[in-house]
């Protein structure tokens, strides 16, 4: 009899529902309830989680791709007829501003529409998720958006109307020009300046400088500058062995992302991706780290929480499975640790790179 | 429901998903009301009382809306608002939604406006009184001393903090902030006092990360072999008031004693005897101590044995190779 129960409790804990977590995202696509409204201006990162999800657990056909990409570039800021708002240009985050819906140019000219960096950021993702080519992208109107966001000490706004500014649109910045191939969007320099300056004494980074290091603000730290290929150049190999003993200290059974905090599922994506872009992710416990994250899994209506006995959503339901991709979850594709894509969308956006970079080649000239 | 003879000269604008809207939050009558008239306001960028007035529903229905924050802001400038009524209304609001990024942005913004700050360290103390490590809270925190240079009184108020519990890290992390910002960590006297500091908490609570984290970071600049009497300490308490946060420093002393304070001849005895002991501490740790960590301690012995070892036996693993099998899950 113990036996018997022993066997189930096992299986209970092994027991990965995908099933489950493709209906969370299926139903996350569609309508949400009016409690969910605090989410109605990032929309589209909501619906980036879907659908690099549904990427992840390889079930991205009950998407149709059609009906979204139209949704995503109708959420495009674009250059109106003068060009006078170059600076407001990129992706909104829903239509909450009340502009009609279109997804052809020129802009429409009104006061306060602007595009979002993580909007723009997660905008991008989502199309190439969903493979397109990102023809329809304003690019010259994304980079000038963008470029219009960061400040004097090399941080960056989220609108251009002003708001907080701090090391996450670093991140979304690098990620952008990462996609568009393009760094014409930000001033490299300035920017591993106020990365550099988020170094807490205890080897990882805050928000800004001062700030109390934090799971999330280092992985925005780590990624930026592996994708603008500055890590090595950036931070001295000390410094990154430091980094790597205090994103390791973070596991507990899980992840959490400050010392002495509860463990938090995201964590196992922001400190688990951190570590692999350091190389020192397998050194990690993976048994302890998917325990904890399938013990957040909610067995009912699918997707994961922050802790275990808790309400999921759409954050955590996403991040969870990438901790899962991490550590090789058998089931799940793997996930671009820097961009935060699968592999496979990853190499769709190689592939367009590769024909932008072609098409440039004019004239003659031999590959 | 709005009064709607206040508005009708106003065409209400409901949001345009198009055919096929993805991620739809379903509003009620009248959520969408409310928004409505907010969109046509902000088309017309009308200035005036009632979309003052109208702000505020905006952000009880939805706070985290950061385009109505702006116009509210707006608004605020173009009809010369009282700025400390604003203020009696961002308290409560950041009371109700304390982790929220436009409730905080959008008080520092009437801070700046008013240039005062008199009221801000004791209304973050309140709210760090409901939640000690709120991150937004000790971000306008820092913001408000740096900005006005308050820092007075800011070490006792972390010391407070730290008293009620010792293993806050953010009251750390706060601790540091000052005492660079102010003294500075270069005087000895400084040094002395905060390792004094620590040693005591560590003393008070072993199993306490932050206090390590600290320490560590103050001196690892300066060499963590080069402090005097300071590794005696440590393997004193390593006796008694043991944990792997305390292993870890040990291992990064002797680390630091084979970079710098040790001639590098691997024949030295010194230097031998060291690394002996910084392997025993990975072996400790991996096995005993610290085993969730098993793999990460045996990598940095076998990284520390490949740097200063002297002859390498047959058999041994070069550090970027790990000794063990990749993990399986299934």
């Amino acid at each position: 009899m113990a036996e018997e129960e022993k066997q189930f409790e096992e299986f209970e804990q092994i027991d990965f529902l995908k099933d489950r977590h493709v209906r969370f995202f299926h139903r996350t696509l569609q309508v949400l309830p009016e409690r969910y409204a605090s989410l109605e201006t990032t929309r589209l990162s909501i619906l980036f989680f879907a659908l690099s999800g549904l990427d992840v657990l390889d079930a991205l056909d009950v998407v149709d791709s059609n009906i979204m990409i139209e949704w995503i570039y109708s959420l495009q800021v674009l250059p109106t007829e003068d060009k006078s708002n170059l600076s407001c240009c990129g992706f909104r985050g829903s239509s909450h501003i009340g502009v009609p819906y279109s997804t052809k140019g020129p802009g429409v000219v009104h006061p306060y529409d602007s595009g979002h960096i993580a909007m723009t950021y997660t905008g991008l993702c989502s199309l190439l998720i969903l493979g397109d080519d990102l023809s329809r992208v304003n690019k010259q109107g994304c980079l000038a958006g963008v470029r219009a966001l960061q400040l004097e000490d090399g941080s960056f706004y989220a609108v251009p109307e002003g708001s907080e500014n701090d090391i996450r649109f670093i991140y979304c910045a690098a990620c952008i020009c990462y996609m568009l191939d393009d760094w014409s969007g930000m001033d490299i320099q300035k920017a591993i300046e106020y990365i550099r300056g988020s170094l807490s004494y205890d080897n990882a980074f805050g928000q800004g400088a001062g700030r109390e290091s934090h799971g999330g603000w280092t992985f925005c730290a780590i990624a930026s500058l592996c994708l603008m290929g500055r890590l090595e150049e950036a931070l001295s190999q000390r410094e990154l062995d430091r980094i790597r003993r205090w994103c390791i200290m973070r596991q507990q059974s899980g992840f959490h992302g400050r010392p002495n905090k509860p463990v938090d599922t995201c964590y196992s994506f922001w400190v688990g991706a951190t570590l692999e872009l350091l190389d020192v992710f397998r050194y990690t416990n993976f048994e302890k780290n998917r325990n904890f994250i399938l013990s957040t899994q909610d067995r009912l209506v699918g997707g994961f929480a922050k802790w275990p006995d808790s309400h999921p959503d759409p954050l955590h339901a996403y991040l969870g499975l990438c901790g899962l991709s991490l550590i090789g979850e058998p089931s799940l594709r793997k996930v671009h640790p820097a961009l935060n894509i699968t592999q496979r969308a990853f190499q769709h956006l190689q592939q367009l790179q590769q024909t932008w970079r072609e098409s440039t080649n004019s004239c003659g000239g031999q590959h | 429901m709005l009064d709607r003879k206040e508005w009708a000269d106003l065409e209400p604008v409901p949001q345009d998903d198009g055919p096929n809207p993805v991620v739809k939050i379903a509003y009620s009558e009248k959520f969408s009301d409310v928004y409505d008239y907010f969109r046509a306001l902000l088309k017309k960028d009308e200035r005036s009382e009632r979309a003052f007035a109208l702000t505020a529903e905006a952000i009880e229905l939805n706070a985290a809306n950061y385009t109505v924050w702006h116009y509210r802001r707006v608004l605020l400038q173009a009809l010369s608002k009282d700025l400390r009524e604003e203020m009696r209304y961002i308290t409560n609001i950041i009371e109700e939604q304390p982790k929220n990024y436009q409730v905080w942005h959008h008080r520092r913004m009437v801070v700046e406006w008013l240039g005062d700050p008199s009221e801000e360290l004791e209304f973050i103390a309140q709210i760090l009184s409901q939640d000690a490590k709120n991150y937004h809270a000790w971000q306008h925190r820092q913001w408000v001393i740096q900005e006005y240079k308050l820092w007075d009184k800011e070490l006792a108020f972390v010391e407070s903090l730290l008293e009620d519990d010792v293993r806050n890290n953010s009251a750390w992390n706060q601790r540091h902030f000052v005492i660079s910002h102010t003294t500075g960590f270069s005087e000895p006297a400084v040094v002395e006092r905060e390792t004094q500091y620590c040693l005591n908490q560590i003393r008070k609570a072993p199993h306490n990360e932050s206090v390590w984290n600290y320490l560590k970071g103050m001196l690892q600049d300066r060499g963590l072999s080069s402090q005097p009497g300071l590794l005696e300490k440590v393997l004193e308490l390593k006796e008694t008031h043991c944990s792997p946060y305390l292993l870890a420093f040990l291992f990064d002393c002797y680390e630091d004693a084979l970079e710098n304070g040790v001639p590098k001849d691997s024949l030295d005895q010194g230097c031998q005897e060291t690394l002996e002991k910084a392997l025993e501490i990975c072996k400790l740790l991996a096995q005993e101590k610290d085993t969730i960590r098993k793999e990460y301690w045996q990598f940095l012995g076998r990284s520390l044995q490949d740097r200063y070892g002297g002859e390498v036996s047959p058999g041994d693993a070069t550090p970027t190779a790990p000794a063990s099998e990749p993990q399986q899950i299934s």
